[in-house]
């Protein structure tokens, strides 16, 4: 079972966040980066099909240089080789493009299924993995809590929305979005880390897959949310913000 | 030039969101003047009686069922023959597995989630949010095939839509069976909904911040003094602290109690969309960028650890009286 | 495995106030390694899941929570960072251990866990254990399958370890040693498998033994009620006719001091970390109090009190951290990559680590009274809620107080390092003389004074200071220096604070950031109004009449500086600090 789990470098989730000079982005300068939340949880589910089917785990990642990093946590937690898309300009690829290069990636792996993480933490479009079955292709699954492996399919518990499931079985290969507490991830060990360093990663220029895709949905402008309703911040010790909030809600609100 | 809304459902049963989208894509209308069509897999059924130009319908036996492969090369094919410029979808579950598929079949990106849309100079500008909602973006549009955009939940009113007459015509479907790869089963439900946040007056919802499994009693007891129902965000329930049908948001319940206190709870996009409809909105936090006081009537900006049980003893003082 | 030490110049113990050093010739933590990144993560996300959440449990002793985190940590190789992968242990290099250290240290009493187990606890056994002994116990401590522990102090033996009354007698038949008596404040007591012990053989011969809990006579006492660290363990232990089979002797009989003494030397150096780790979370927390708390209608972060508390902080846990690891980089050096596959890996491990004990005094000393400071202020920068227990700084306050204590007291430290460098001077290791007595004909004729007044020659001139007040201290006392306590301490504050100042000012160069250069800036002036101070202090004790007025001329030229407006660059350095929200060096 060849598995490739498609992860993405995003700001830590507890960022405080700055917009960049343009306007179009944040500025990630002081930033620090980890794993997208999802993309951890698959990269998870396959390292445990992996110890159940046997086979290689193989982490890609397209993001610029730092982007390093995740992909030796990655490779710290057990995956078994990387290919790193490195490009610094992904910021204005659109969610299509940076998919056609992951895609064009994949397909000389001839992987057995891929992996990804049902949405990212930054963009949060939540496409790049059924765009990635498109194109490639292969019939996919999205928001999977479960995956049972066989042969030649493989069975996946779906959830839908309002506290439903689903089962849904396809051929292999397919493209699977994994659902964030999937399982439960397990810690990079040291000497994960160690051996870590020696995995193969392969570097993979924009050119080698066919330049710089063109976007066609373009970020044209990146700002601080208006807010649509005047929040009443309730100032004080807790004991009196207590004491006027209950007042509050008992004769302003009347809901209590 | 002209837009089309794809509904989710058919007949008389829909997914409320639908409305919510055919309401953004009839405000566009107006707006732009542009013709308004709806798409529906299945029977017209109610969509017949809003104000759209057409009712387009794709029926076929391999869309009795939903498939990503049948629904998206039905909804390509209902594209092909309306050739629409702009395609409007609701936020679902369902749209996010398959609306992709058909953008990318039309060389374009489906900008997902949206929560305004307006034209400028008769182009499309879609606005999103990003990184959970602590930021907003604008997104324009280049390429040949038409927009596609999909509506957030709550952004527009589904009781905003207007009622009217729409022409149903049917496009005719082609779908080859072998090219339906997946097979589903029959949706079910885990652990019997025990409790129906949907039916409740008070909800006191609890998130990451409460740190530990143990510290969820200090909420409970918020609950209780309330008379209220405990609920929680996607992490609570996602570690077992709490069980799945206490969960609000996307992936849980969508509630409007009169009262819905936040806890602890961030406030991720995931999480609003399942509480911002609640009538009157508190949100304890200790971090006062936090996006659940964008949608908050009141907040306290502090340690929860010391406002709850000071709000049980005040609230325990009031009802007292 | 990879070794920083390649690229840094492998140097002598006390060759510092001699010799100048350039910024890429100290190892800092701008040259960590991806890996060493990567091990700083791991460790932090095993805080942030494993220890954080359980901290109160861990505070009120709540049983088996500590040592289940700790072992759970072996798992992750957290607690066998250095030990070789033949044993279980990761073989990583110093660096490496003292990340995991500062990064699991953020609360004193597990820390203490975390130390007494993968430091005094293991340590012993690996650098003088048998290939036997080690297959039979070193795999388990690093598995955490047992928890070590180190029973050196007993009531009547603490800073003089030596005058220790436990005892050891072979038994008729030669096959094990009856080991009586009683050691006091061990750590990780209550929850051990293994003890260190170290007692008398025929009440004569200082040695040690690797004891094993489940054996008959050996019972643990009930746990101390201590000031602080109150979640680690730490009870009396006691040996009544214990049967230590006689392979169980660790290390040669009679050279039980060899042992002890190594082992502190490293304990001094990883207490450095420690300190470090809880600094940072102390700083954390006050950066976030500072900005939460509104007083006069303002976050009491926007007050110039304020601000100098939190630069002040920031700047002296920098010094710490640059001095801590510049000496992981010296010992690194000094090993010059050898790994563990040699036969007497043990043997260089352990000549590397002594090369260093004064340095690693200086981390011990700078390292607790940094944190001492750090924590203090903490509290008063919260006010009276900084004195509730529902506060981290109260905790932190007394949790602090250990330290200045264990691994040796300062005072013991400080005489120790001065004696050191004079003891390496007599044994022709170090030119000390030499140089004091080159600064002497420097400073005859003329052309020692280096009028530079940047933040490099205020380094220089420190270490001329510390030579002076050596040279003056040498003369007057001879010999007799070792029994002058008040001057050996007052001589390695000196030394130890010029160390400091070239520390931070090398990193500060090298991290090239305006924060570190600011704080490179405000702290080596600081530096040089201490070292003034003391060394006017000691040289009144060690010269009189001209050549007292002589020296105290010399000293006022070595320690003349401009000063910078250092109130205005705490504000900024603080006003950054706020910004970043925690500890940084840009």
């Amino acid at each position: 079972m060849k598995i490739v789990v498609a992860v993405k470098q995003v700001p830590a989730r507890d960022s405080q966040l700055r917009l960049a000079a343009d306007g179009r982005w944040i500025d990630d300068s002081e930033l620090s980066f980890e794993i997208n939340e999802p993309d951890a949880y698959a990269l998870e589910e396959a390292l445990q099909l992996k110890e159940k089917k046997g086979g290689e785990v193989i982490v890609l990642c397209a993001g610029p240089a730092r982007a390093a990093t995740s992909i030796r946590e990655a490779l710290a937690k057990g995956a078994d080789r990387a290919i790193h898309i490195e490009e610094d300009k992904l910021e204005s690829v659109d969610t299509l493009g940076v998919a056609r290069l992951l895609a064009k990636a994949i397909e000389a792996e001839k992987p057995d299924l891929v992996l990804t993480g049902l949405q990212s933490d930054d963009l949060g479009y939540g496409q790049t993995g059924v765009v990635l079955g498109e194109l490639l292709g292969l019939p996919h699954a999205t928001i999977v809590m479960q995956v049972e492996l066989d042969e030649a399919e493989v069975r996946v518990k779906r959830e839908l929305e309002g506290g439903w499931f689903q089962y849904v079985t396809m051929p292999l290969p397919a493209v699977l979005t994994i659902q964030s507490g999937i399982n439960k991830l397990r810690y990079a060990t040291l000497m994960g880390i160690k051996k870590a360093k020696s995995k193969p990663v392969q570097n993979l220029s924009i050119a080698q897959l066919g330049g710089l895709p063109v976007p066609v949905a373009e970020r044209t402008r990146v700002y601080l949310p208006e807010r649509s309703k005047q929040t009443e911040l309730i100032p004080g010790e807790p004991r009196e913000a207590a004491a006027k909030l209950v007042e509050k809600l008992r004769f302003e609100a009347r809901v209590i | 030039m002209s837009i089309l809304v794809v509904l989710e459902g058919s007949g008389s049963r829909w997914h409320p969101l639908s409305w919510e989208a055919l309401s953004a894509g009839q405000r566009l209308a107006v707006e732009s003047g542009l013709p308004l069509a709806a798409a529906v897999i299945g029977e017209a059924g109610d969509a017949a009686s809003k104000q759209l130009d057409h009712v387009w319908t794709a029926t076929h036996p391999l869309l009795a069922g939903y498939t990503a492969d049948g629904y998206a090369a039905a909804v390509e094919q209902v594209i092909q023959h309306v050739k629409p410029t702009l395609v409007l979808f609701p936020h679902t579950y369902q749209v996010r597995d398959f609306a992709p598929k058909v953008a990318t079949r039309f060389g374009q990106v489906l900008a997902s989630d949206v929560i305004r849309l307006r034209l400028e100079d008769g182009r499309p500008v879609a606005v999103r949010q990003l990184f959970q909602g602590k930021l907003t973006s604008e997104v324009r549009f280049s390429g040949s095939g038409p927009v596609f955009v999909s509506i957030q939940a709550g952004a527009y009113r589904a009781d905003q839509s207007q009622p009217g007459s729409a022409a149903v015509e049917a496009v005719p479907i082609t779908l080859d069976p072998a090219a339906i790869r997946s097979r589903a089963e029959e949706p079910f439900r885990e652990a019997a909904g025990t409790v129906d946040l949907t039916a409740a007056d008070i909800i006191v919802s609890v998130g990451r911040g409460i740190r530990e499994k143990d510290n969820i009693a200090l909420v409970e007891e918020l609950a209780q003094a309330l008379g209220g129902e405990l609920a929680a965000s996607r992490p609570i329930c996602d570690n077992g602290w709490l069980p799945m049908d206490r969960q609000v948001g996307s992936s849980g319940q969508t509630v409007s109690p009169k009262l819905y206190v936040a806890v602890g709870i961030s406030g991720a996009i995931q999480h609003l969309v399942g509480m911002k409809g609640s009538k009157t909105i508190v949100a304890i936090n200790k971090d006062s960028e936090a996006p659940i006081f964008e949608v908050a009537d009141y907040g306290i900006v502090g340690d929860l650890f010391e406002v709850v049980p000071a709000l049980v003893a005040e609230i325990r003082k009031a009802k007292g009286s | 495995m990879v070794s920083i030490a390649p690229a840094l110049p492998k140097t002598r113990g006390g060759a510092f106030l001699l010799e100048d050093r350039r910024p890429d010739e100290i190892f800092t933590p701008e040259d960590f390694t991806e890996e060493h990144h990567a091990v700083a993560k791991a460790t932090d996300e095993f805080w942030t899941e494993e220890i954080a959440p359980n901290l109160d449990a861990i505070q009120h002793q709540e049983p088996g929570v500590a040592a289940r985190i700790l072992r759970k940590s072996a798992e992750l190789g957290l607690t066998a960072v250095v030990v070789p992968e033949r044993y279980g242990g990761m073989e990583m290099d110093l660096v490496s251990a003292m990340i995991v250290a500062e990064g699991v240290a953020r609360d004193g009493s597990y820390a203490a866990w975390h130390g007494a187990h993968s430091g005094i606890g293991t340590l012993p056994l690996l650098l003088f254990g048998t290939e036997e002994q080690k297959q039979k116990y070193l795999t388990k401590l690093c598995s955490g399958e047992m928890i070590g522990a180190y029973c050196l102090t007993e009531a009547h033996a603490g800073s003089d370890a030596l005058a220790a009354r436990c005892r050891a007698d072979l038994s008729e038949d030669g096959a094990s040693y009856v080991l009586n008596g009683q050691k006091m404040w061990i750590t990780n007591a209550g929850a051990a498998d293994l003890f260190t012990v170290f007692a008398k053989i025929g009440g004569e011969q200082f040695s040690a033994f690797l004891v094993e809990r489940s054996w008959p006579g050996v019972t643990i006492g009930a746990e101390e009620k201590k000031m602080g660290i109150k979640g680690s363990s730490t009870c009396a232990v006691y040996f009544d006719n214990v049967r230590v089979p006689a392979e169980n002797l660790l290390g040669e009989i009679g050279r039980g001091h060899i042992i002890a003494f190594n082992i502190l030397n490293y304990g001094r150096l990883k207490l450095g970390p420690f300190a470090a780790g809880g600094a940072k979370q102390v700083l954390a927390e006050s950066l976030k109090y500072a900005r939460e708390r509104v007083a006069f209608g303002h976050p009491i972060a926007d007050f110039g009190l304020i601000r100098h508390k939190l630069a002040e902080m920031a700047i002296r846990l920098f010094a710490a951290e640059s001095m801590i690891y510049r000496v992981a980089g010296l010992i690194e050096a000094h090993l010059g990559g050898a790994g563990w596959n040699q036969p007497d890996a043990a043997q260089r491990e352990l000549k590397a680590v002594e090369e260093f004990a004064a340095e690693c005094s200086y981390v011990k000393i700078f390292a607790s009274e940094m944190l001492d400071y750090v924590a203090d202020e903490g509290v008063q920068i919260h006010g009276g809620y900084g004195y509730h227990q529902d506060y981290l700084v109260e905790r932190a306050y007394r949790d602090s107080r250990i330290n200045r204590i264990f691994e040796g007291t300062n005072e013991i430290n400080r005489m120790l390092a001065t004696g050191l460098l004079l003891k390496r001077a007599q044994r022709g290791q170090l030119p000390l003389v030499e140089a004091v007595k080159r600064l002497q004909s420097e400073i005859l004729s003329g052309s020692s004074i280096n009028g530079s007044a940047d933040d490099a020659a205020l380094v220089s001139n420190a270490k001329k200071a510390a030579l002076l007040v050596l040279g003056a201290a040498y003369q007057r006392f001879l010999t007799d220096l070792a029994e002058q306590q008040e001057i050996l301490a007052g001589i390695t504050d000196i030394s130890m604070n010029a160390f400091a100042a070239e520390s931070v000012l090398l990193r500060a160069r090298k991290a090239n950031s305006e924060l570190a250069l600011k704080m490179a800036s405000v702290f080596v002036r600081e530096v040089m109004e201490l070292i003034e101070t003391t060394a006017r202090t000691l040289l009144a004790a060690c010269s009189e009449g001209d050549n007292l007025r002589l020296n105290l001329a010399v000293l006022r030229r070595f320690t003349r500086f401009e000063p910078v407006n250092a109130i205005e660059l705490r504000r900024q350095i603080a006003i950054r600090l706020l910004a970043t929200g925690r500890y940084a060096v840009a």
